[in-house]
């Protein structure tokens, strides 16, 4: 009794249309070409607008021989660890309190105008109560980070436990769940691909912050490394700094992506 | 002989001192043994799914007891189990794993349980098929998975909203047959919510006609049919019999009745 009706056939990878990719590829291309020409024929001073060519060779300058104080790998592991060290604490906080939100009235209660109050600070307006609290530490600076995380993390984990259907709901229910492991089965996994979603937000809030987080009393870090260069006209440097952050931020833009295609793979074919 | 008994059972949606909204079931009685194999059929909204919930313990009713061996029913119990109409698995386990969720729940260790998944794949057909994805299955093919998982928690009461309204004729056919089957080898007590006179002819023991506003009882009769085609009867040849033709004229009538008084 082997039926091969109504078999679904699975959906086509999610990917970018060919030449979209290459609309993206060729308006990159067209903005570095604007840049030369105006740099090249004297448009900006190149206080105000280094060539390109110049841009490469502060980034090489700052790979090889380093750059305030620290080569730039040493940066971009100082910015990559309070990114990611911010990304992983705020996880570990913030799905639980989404779960508790989304389940439980006191939860709700209790925690909702909290999160409410944190989501449109700008993290620049907390820093310095941060600073008198926790001090200039690495503490404060993957704080601040974490803080400008939280909500997009809490509230894709709210509305991702909607995902779960009454249905699936009532089977873990009739099925014998407690209520953890109505969490752990099933809001906990209908939820992940809206967390997925958060987190990518999240990240981009990350990346916003760091630099602000960096102001402060860092000695390494992407942040760090663009104010001192600032500080000196180095407009090459910090344009190279703001280069990397924004290679940083691709990457780990589609290394989750990746991660969600290995082990969330029912996205939209459930 | 375990009883899975509705008395009196009535039910209203919304606030109680909303006097306005009607009931949507009133004063039911029914009685499900193991070994019945009851199919509830009525119109659109008169209440069948809201019979089974009240059955399941999802909800509660308003009047009247639902109680099990005497006992009261106050929530789902692992003596009843569910399948559902949209198959309400979870795509984030694989289907030996979705088989499998009434042992998890109950701490079976994995190993034991993925055997025991698979000795239910085996008998819905799907033999080897535990490790995919449920994305991967047609639409038949779920719905079995749906009645592997609920057979995986040994249920002495199988209640089953619609499982079979998405399929083809094909499908639902051969899902006929295999519904029957595992009937008879498990014992449970059936209760079938369906949309089709015929099926539930077909298939039960008892055939209970609800009718909306209120939802109610207004036809309760008994049937052989289906233990006729486990004794090996064609299904053809019963579905074609004047009486299964004049019993199912006499369920339509049921049904409609109120629309042609
Ligand atoms: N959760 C609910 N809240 C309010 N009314 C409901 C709810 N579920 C069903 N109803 C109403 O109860 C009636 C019976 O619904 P249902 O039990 O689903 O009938 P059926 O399964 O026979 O179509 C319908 O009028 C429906 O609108
Ligand atoms: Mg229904």
């Amino acid at each position: 009794m082997t039926d091969q009706t109504l078999q679904i056939p699975p959906a086509a990878p999610r990917r970018q249309m060919p030449w979209t990719s290459l609309l993206g590829v060729a308006t990159i291309l067209g903005v570095v070409a604007l840049w030369s020409l105006a740099a090249g024929l004297g448009w900006a001073s190149p206080v105000f607008l280094p060539a390109p060519g110049r841009v490469w060779a502060a980034l090489m300058r700052a790979a090889t021989d380093g750059y305030a104080n620290a080569t730039l790998l040493q940066h971009v592991g100082a910015s990559l660890w309070r990114v990611m060290a911010a990304l992983g604490c705020t996880m570990a906080l913030g799905v639980p309190i989404g779960l508790l939100i989304a389940t439980s009235r006191v939860g709700r209660g209790i925690l909702d105008p909290l999160i409410e109050f944190i989501r449109p600070l700008p993290p620049l307006a907390y820093l310095p109560l941060i600073i008198i609290w926790c001090g200039i530490g690495e503490p404060s600076k993957i704080l601040v980070i974490g803080l400008a995380m939280l909500a997009p993390i809490v509230i894709s984990t709210v509305s991702g436990v909607r995902a779960a259907s009454e249905s699936q709901i009532r089977a873990a229910r009739a099925f014998g769940a407690t209520r953890g492991q109505l969490v752990r089965e099933v809001m906990l996994p209908a939820a992940l691909p809206s967390i997925f979603t958060g987190m990518r937000i999240a990240l981009g809030a990350g990346w916003t912050t760091l630099v602000a987080a960096e102001l402060v009393a860092a000695t390494r870090g992407l942040g760090y490394m663009i104010q001192s260069a600032a500080q000196f006209l180095v407009t090459d440097m910090v344009i190279a700094g703001i280069l990397v952050i924004s290679a940083l931020a691709t990457v780990s833009e589609f290394a989750l992506r990746a991660i969600e295609r290995r082990y969330l793979p029912w996205i939209g074919r459930a | 002989m375990s009883l899975l008994r509705l008395s009196q059972v009535s039910l209203q949606y919304g606030p109680a001192e909303g006097r306005d909204v009607p009931p949507v079931l009133q004063g039911i009685n029914l009685d499900i043994r193991r070994g019945d194999f009851i199919s509830v059929i009525g119109r659109s909204g008169s209440g069948k799914t809201s019979l089974l919930n009240l059955a399941a313990g999802f909800l509660s009713p308003n009047l009247g007891r639902i109680e099990i061996d005497g006992r009261p029913v106050t929530g789902p119990g692992a003596e009843r189990a569910v399948v559902f109409q949209d198959d309400a698995l979870f795509p984030w386990r694989r289907v030996e794993d979705n088989v499998a969720l009434a042992l998890k729940l109950a701490g079976v260790p994995r190993e034991d349980r993925l055997v025991r998944a698979h000795r239910w794949l085996a008998d819905v057909g799907l033999d080897g098929q535990g490790a995919k994805q449920v994305w991967e299955l047609s639409g038949g093919q779920r719905q079995r998975v749906g009645i592997a998982r609920a057979l995986a928690a040994e249920p002495e009461f199988l209640l089953m909203d619609e499982p079979l309204g998405a399929l083809d004729a094909m499908t639902r056919d051969q899902m006929h047959e295999l519904l029957l089957r595992l009937w008879r080898q498990s014992h449970a007590g059936a209760l079938l919510i369906t949309h089709s006179v015929e099926e539930a002819l077909f298939l039960s023991t008892a055939v209970v006609v609800l009718a909306p506003d209120p939802g109610r009882i207004v036809l309760h009769e008994e049937f052989g049919y289906g233990r006729r085609f486990l004794d090996g009867e064609d299904p053809r040849a019963l579905k074609s019999e004047p009486g299964f033709i004049a019993a199912r004229e006499r369920l339509l009538s049921a049904i409609y009745q109120e629309e042609h008084a």
